[in-house]
């Protein structure tokens, strides 16, 4: 490839819809895999996947379990970005799993203005 | 058929989309260039999957066929 390239992907659904859930993890997977440099970022009820604890309890039917894919795409690289408000609202700013990181809305920006491409769940 | 030579064996069976190339992406890095994977897998979104994987990131699918119930792919490095 010429130039990096790089995927923003947002993530509003939470394990309340594990299927909506689990495929931005599905295409973040499959970004890492292909040398494709990833932003994930939670927001809503999004946020709650980032929980510490909870990504272990999301699966949908026909889709790798969400906490394997999880692990996969930080080992891979790919960085976890969440809403502040989003996460202070659900009162679980101190309850996020290791290497997300809480941001507001202008980093999200920066970071879908200078992606290849962005994806909304 | 032709048997061809690998260097590193991925058994991917069981895992689903898009694990097997995760993992095929890992595994790859332990290989040197122009070295082969080959990858079992029975999901069957590798056939298309990794041809699409393979193009993305400049690696060669040597060639694929079926066994007993899984897919078998050859993968080179590139260089």
């Amino acid at each position: 490839m010429a130039d990096q390239e790089k995927l923003v992907i947002m993530v509003t659904h939470g394990p309340d819809d594990p299927e909506l859930a689990t495929i931005p993890f599905v295409m973040a997977g499959a970004a890492v895999a292909s040398d494709v440099d990833v932003v994930m970022g939670f927001q809503g009820d999004g946020c709650r996947l980032v929980q510490r604890g909870v990504a272990e309890t999301v699966s949908a039917p026909e889709f790798a379990p969400l906490a394997g894919l999880l692990d996969s795409i930080r080992e891979l690289g790919g960085q976890f970005l969440v809403c502040s408000p989003c996460v202070k609202s659900r009162g679980i700013e101190d309850e996020l799993i290791d290497g997300a990181e809480v941001c507001a809305a202008a980093r999200f920006v920066a970071e879908i203005t200078s992606a290849t491409n962005s994806l909304v769940y | 058929m032709a048997t061809t030579h690998e260097d590193l064996v991925l058994d991917a069976r069981g895992l689903l989309c898009p694990m097997p190339i995760v993992k095929t992406a890992k595994a790859m890095k332990e290989l040197e260039p122009g070295q082969v994977l080959k990858v079992m897998a029975t999901d069957r979104g590798s056939i298309t999957d990794v041809p699409a994987w393979c193009e993305t990131t400049g690696n060669e699918l040597l060639d694929w066929h079926e066994e007993d119930g899984f897919l078998v792919f050859h993968v080179r490095k590139h260089d």
